[in-house]
């Protein structure tokens, strides 16, 4: 199955491997590249997973995605190396449907506030870089039929912009 | 004159389990509430209370910062500040349980991440009564985002302060995890409105506010969000809102300050209550 073929609002259950890393790591990549330094991450072809995960005690986590509209501001350097979706919660700007057109990319919501029950989901998680940033630093993680919904697909289409324009004029 | 002594294991202790039920457990209400849910995700939302219940674990891997409303007796003395009490039992629970630490020391420079929780966030109040009460709030930092204050003008009458929280939520809703429990501190100062918006969050679904004007108020401002349609996820289906909570209180002749505060469906609250021992001083 190619992802990137998937329409808005399908529904999926991706089984394979995840980057995870939010606020904090992608400021901290974006520092990097402005120095001309190395990202010590390759994120070609990586899907990315907005998200921190709780300490793993006993060999138990619990995982969820965070708001993706905060991440938009670092969405085309994303794509920029390389990164083929996004899963995260939540609407996101005008700017992330664009530059999901632009660069033929797409973005999944996961279930939040189920983050016991997603961690059923994940067969490995592993820290790769930035351990001083603690929940911030970027994991890879391995998930088996880990449930998304495309919520922007690679033509821009937005799931929540449908939702609203489907309950129509009574939102206001 | 009586004096009242609040011991200060006791408070650890009971705050520790009180923050561990509202992490792990849902609460009755909203359990119906999501049962009742069978759109999006709906299978995974509720598979999720059994695990969380069943393997110890959070309900959402934002365990939040831990924010304490404590009503303390006037004539309560404490073995140890309130301040530390509540945060000696954050620590304990954050560094044992499979909890997340996220909160971060200085907020715009280093934003190093406390590696214990806290600080905690605690709110006192002296009341009248012979009991110490906690009410406390698990809060997420996705709703907490969604947070607004307007300082409306002293005319304003509701339709305008029903309008600015519809359309509030019509655009930033869907990213707090709805369905939300909205809560609105209208009156006092600008800091007043925003502490009552965040207490009015400690309250259950179905306490409603004693003056009918306002109960009124909170039940059509809850129907008109209901008409948005966000629903669970913000995918549409379901309530937008669960319950919305007013508390108001008297305000300067020149203004009419609303704030308004989220928290998401889980629905994260607890109240803990200590019975002081009594002592006698000369």
């Amino acid at each position: 199955m190619n992802l990137l073929e998937l329409k808005v609002g399908e529904r999926i259950n991706y089984t394979g491997c995840m980057i995870v890393m939010r606020d904090a790591a992608q400021r901290r990549i974006e520092k990097l590249l402005m120095e001309g330094s190395n990202v010590p991450i390759d994120l070609e072809g990586k899907i990315v997973f907005y998200a921190g995960p709780t300490r793993t005690v006993d060999g138990r986590f619990a995982i969820g995605p965070t708001t993706s509209e905060r991440m938009d501001k670092y969405l085309k350097m994303l794509f920029e190396l390389g990164v083929s979706a996004t899963v995260g919660k939540g609407e996101r700007t005008e700017a992330a449907r664009k530059l999901c057109r632009e660069y033929g990319r797409i973005y999944f919501v996961a279930p939040s506030g189920a983050a016991a029950a997603l961690s059923e989901h994940v067969e490995r998680l592993e820290l790769l870089a930035f351990e001083d940033l603690g929940t911030e630093a970027v994991y890879e993680i391995r998930v088996r039929d880990f449930p998304l919904i495309v919520g922007i697909d690679c033509e821009g289409n937005d799931l929540f912009e449908f939702i609203k324009s489907a309950s129509g004029g009574d939102r206001l | 004159m009586k004096l009242l002594l609040v011991k200060h294991e006791e408070l650890v202790e009971k705050i520790s389990q009180k923050i561990i039920e509202a992490n792990n457990v849902m609460r009755e209400e909203i359990v119906q509430q999501l049962f009742s849910y069978d759109g999006p995700f709906s299978e995974v939302l509720r598979r999720n209370v059994e695990v969380a219940r069943t393997k110890d674990l959070p309900l959402c891997q934002d365990t939040g910062f831990v924010e304490f409303f404590i009503f303390i007796p006037f004539n309560a003395i404490f073995e140890r500040p309130i301040q530390e009490s509540c945060d000696e039992a954050v620590k304990k629970v954050y560094s044992s349980k499979p909890y997340r630490y996220s909160v971060v020391s200085d907020p715009l420079y280093e934003r190093k991440n406390t590696r214990t929780n806290t600080p905690s966030i605690c709110h006192i109040f002296h009341w009248d009564e012979e009991k110490l009460q906690i009410r406390l709030l698990i809060k997420g930092g996705g709703s907490e985002n969604l947070t607004t204050l307007s300082m409306l003008s002293p005319t304003a009458g509701e339709e305008e302060l029903m309008g600015k929280i519809i359309e509030h939520v019509a655009r930033h809703g869907s990213k707090g995890c709805p369905p939300l429990r909205v809560g609105v501190g209208v009156g006092g100062s600008a800091d007043k409105a925003m502490l009552l918006s965040k207490l009015a969050l400690t309250y259950s679904l179905n306490d409603v506010n004693p003056d009918p004007r306002y109960e009124s108020l909170e039940r059509r401002i809850s129907e008109k969000l209901n008409q948005l349609r966000i629903g669970f996820q913000g995918l549409g289906v379901g309530p937008t809102v669960f319950s919305v909570h007013i508390l108001q209180a008297p305000t300067h002749i020149a203004n009419l300050p609303v704030a308004v505060s989220f928290d998401c469906y889980l629905s994260r609250i607890g109240v803990v209550e200590v019975e002081p021992v009594r002592i006698e001083s000369r």
